[in-house]
């Protein structure tokens, strides 16, 4: 925790720093400073930086006319997300019905939301002209260069090349990654569902009502406290036999072929690797047909006489083997239907970090007289989990988001015979992002959704910083420079 | 003594042998079942009771269900979109964040590692929200933005890399004048081509292995528009499943071969790119 907090302090003192600048700038500044703060490129101006000047007091004139003619619409309905419901009434002018003007809920959350980031930006930008303002004031009563135009492209190609790389990138991840996350999170607090539907309906704050009724399990009706227990609880231990049979199996299918014994190793690992060349939604959604209850696999089974032995034991009470129709049969299956999809990808990484396997250490343990056991168990396992540990944890978070083979096998395929589990439209396989994908793309149920959402972040955040403190110790990063 | 390490070699080999089968079955099962001669899943038999390549013929005529050289098409286009914007933010950010020095650098990296947190599936609702705001669902260029807007977050493996690049390198180059958009242009780009090319193909292949989004931006649209992934999927639907079957078989044999090809010139790449990122932390 100790990084975590430092990061923390540092961040905090450098808000500090930003706003104890922008307070000195304005005590001694001069006229031109204190102008700045209303126009954006008086500062500029005055020491001949026309180009700057221009395009600050533009962006200032764009952020004005931003919230005059756009946000004015919307932000002040942020409190109330709307109070007038669409209606048609007859236009008695044009005799035709017509609508009034109605509130959109989403619209006003949606737009308060990207009203807000731009005017922090715009607040960020505005601080900075003042502080960079009074800093060329300083640079021109010591009497030290003042860049031109030319210098300051010179500047973005050079020593801040960064800001010219990073703008864009950083564009693009707050448009489709920051204000999606912020309007997630704002969901969760409203009752956006089937019933609140915009534009025909709307939908307003209820506070903590949703995760309430998360955590509350009465009842027959509303029953999300009892499928979230069960599907949290599947999806951790899906997560982590997905994770370890991988690793481990990926680890020892590589140690296989790499052995000195092995005949034609890369033939072996081609033909092994063909299988996740293909394309997940092709294999499985072939697997699954392979396995579906009239499917080839039961065919056989039955012809051998497997699924008979397996209902005289009592294990089954169909006349086929539920492989993806029943739980703990599913729950298996796609565990096992998992490894054949995860091995291969596993086994590639391990024979990539085995091959720097130190071979003065193999040797020496060989001298000592270790058997193959001793040296896997001594030598190997600690060199790959001190080198993957890192993965190994993120590959935990990918699995418990593992949308892709959950859904594949089972959309459509598995129905829950629970009702409590169907009255919350949860089944016994879903993981929690598989459930959110159903409830938003079928039920159209935005505010479980969401709270899900945060629900999954939670669980997700919560495991890395506890694995990252445990597991991988320090910042190596300079290490290696 | 000798005789004890060949039985050693064969059982050996043996075995691995019996994992290949094991992990290739669905995959021959795919190529056979592509050959069959009826429409439908043959459920009796492991191989076609009858072969023949008619299907991968009709698999070219298109009707209103099956679309596959519309959406062939789609899904190359998307992903020489999504694969050039990708490269280039992943490789400038990467940059940014290994060459760079300065303060918010390290504030800024934690950032990204939150932001990565929350999954794909997640911010996806909400970005199906605002798109349809704007009417860009059901469109590619929707699609496009949303496999290529947040690709900066995936910097990682890739600044891995560009950590290994020697430094004294560029100093030298400073020395001689060079300013750091030429040192990144013409000494840190020619000196990581592999990992350049595991970014370019990587991305390149996302919107063909990609099915989650592509169904949620594509759903509602008309089937002309799909992606190979949507619309294969679309094929084993429980009404259509008995008359398309073999056609989603051969479908996927041929979006599987290039795929392939591509992965396989990949994997070399792959495994140096998450080795050295993962020793170098």
């Amino acid at each position: 925790m100790k990084n975590a907090g430092s990061a923390v302090a540092g961040f905090f003192a450098a808000i500090g720093h930003f706003f104890g600048d922008f307070f000195t700038a304005i005590a001694k500044g001069d006229w031109a400073v204190k102008l700045t703060l209303l126009i954006w490129g008086a500062g500029y101006a005055r020491r001949k930086q026309y180009v700057k000047a221009i395009v600050l007091t533009a962006l200032e004139v764009g952020v004005i006319c931003f919230s005059v003619f756009f946000a004015s619409q919307y932000v002040p309905k942020f409190g109330t997300l709307g109070t007038v419901v669409m209606e048609q009434q007859l236009n008695m002018q044009t005799l035709k019905m017509e609508f009034n003007d109605y509130d959109h809920s989403f619209l006003i959350l949606l737009f308060s939301l990207f009203s807000f980031v731009v005017w922090l930006i715009a607040a960020v930008v505005w601080i900075r002209s003042v502080t960079g303002a009074y800093r060329l004031q300083l640079d021109a009563e010591a009497g030290r260069h003042i860049n031109t135009f030319k210098d300051d492209v010179h500047d973005y190609l050079g020593d801040k090349f960064y800001v010219t790389l990073l703008t864009l990138p950083i564009i693009g991840i707050v448009v489709f990654t920051v204000i999606p996350i912020l309007l997630l999170i704002f969901v969760a607090f409203t009752n956006y569902d089937q019933q609140h539907m915009p534009p025909s309906a709307l939908f307003t704050w209820v506070g903590f009502t949703n995760f309430k009724s998360l955590f509350s399990s009465g009842g027959m009706t509303v029953t999300f406290g009892y499928a979230f227990v069960r599907v949290l609880g599947w999806t951790l231990v899906w997560a982590f036999f997905a994770t370890f049979t991988t690793y481990f199996g990926g680890i020892l299918m590589s140690l296989l072929l790499n052995s000195k014994k092995t005949r034609a190793p890369r033939l072996w690992r081609t033909l092994l690797v063909i299988t996740i060349a293909v394309p997940q939604f092709v294999s499985l959604l072939l697997v699954r047909n392979f396995f579906s209850n009239g499917g080839i696999v039961n065919t056989i089974c039955a012809r051998i006489g497997l699924t008979g032995w397996l209902r005289s034991m009592g294990l089954i009470s169909t006349s086929y083997i539920p492989f993806l129709t029943a739980p703990g049969w599913a729950h298996v299956m796609i565990i096992l239907i998992n490894i054949w999809i995860g091995v291969p990808y596993q086994m590639l990484i391990a024979t990539g970090i085995l091959m720097n396997l130190p071979a003065d250490q193999l040797e020496s343990a060989r001298v000592d007289g270790a058997n193959k056991f001793q040296t896997f168990r001594y030598i190997t396992m600690p060199y790959m989990l001190q080198v993957t540990a890192p993965t190994l944890v993120t590959d935990f978070v990918k699995n418990i988001n593992n949308f892709n083979v959950i859904y594949l096998l089972t959309d459509g395929v598995y129905t829950t015979t629970n009702q409590l589990m169907a009255n919350s439209q949860a089944k016994e396989v879903d993981l929690l992002v598989t459930w959110l994908f159903n409830l938003t793309q079928n039920y159209y149920n935005y505010k479980m959704a969401a709270v899900i959402g945060i629900m999954v972040f939670i669980v997700c955040a919560v495991f890395t910083l506890v694995a990252f403190n445990f597991l991988i110790r320090g910042d190596k990063e300079g290490v290696y420079q | 003594m000798k005789d004890k390490k060949i039985g050693g070699i064969v059982s050996h080999n043996l075995l691995i042998a019996v994992l290949c089968v094991i992990w290739l079955i669905p995959i021959v099962w795919l190529v056979c079942m592509s050959f069959s001669a009826a429409p439908n899943m043959n459920t009796s038999t492991f191989f076609p009771t009858e072969w023949s390549a008619k299907y991968y013929v009709q698999l070219f005529h298109s009707d209103t269900v099956n679309q596959f050289k519309a959406w062939f098409m789609n899904t190359f286009k998307i992903a020489i979109f999504t694969c050039i914007i990708c490269t280039c933010f992943t490789l400038m950010v990467a940059y940014a964040t290994s060459f760079g020095k300065f303060k918010a650098r390290k504030p800024l990296m934690n950032v990204a590692v939150m932001l990565n947190l929350f999954p794909g599936v997640l911010t996806m609702i909400a970005v199906y929200f605002t798109l349809r705001t704007f009417n860009l669902t059901n469109s590619h260029i929707g699609l496009i933005l949303v496999y290529s807007a947040s690709s900066g977050l995936g910097y990682l493996i890739c600044k891995g890399f560009f950590d290994t690049v020697p430094r004294a390198l560029c100093e030298a180059a400073r020395l001689d004048g060079c300013n750091e958009a030429r040192i990144f242009a013409q000494i840190v780009i020619p000196t990581s081509r592999p990992i350049i090319v595991y970014t370019i193909i990587s991305s390149f292949l996302t919107p063909w292995m990609d099915f989650v989004f592509a169904k949620m931006i594509l759903n509602a649209g008309i089937s002309e528009n799909y992606t190979v992934a949507v619309g294969l999927y679309k094929m084993l639907d429980k009404s259509l499943i008995n008359s398309y079957f073999t056609i989603f078989c051969c479908g996927g044999i041929l979006v599987s071969v290039p795929i392939a090809i591509l992965f396989f010139i990949m994997q070399k790449f792959y495994v140096e790119g998450i080795t050295a990122g993962a020793v170098k932390g």
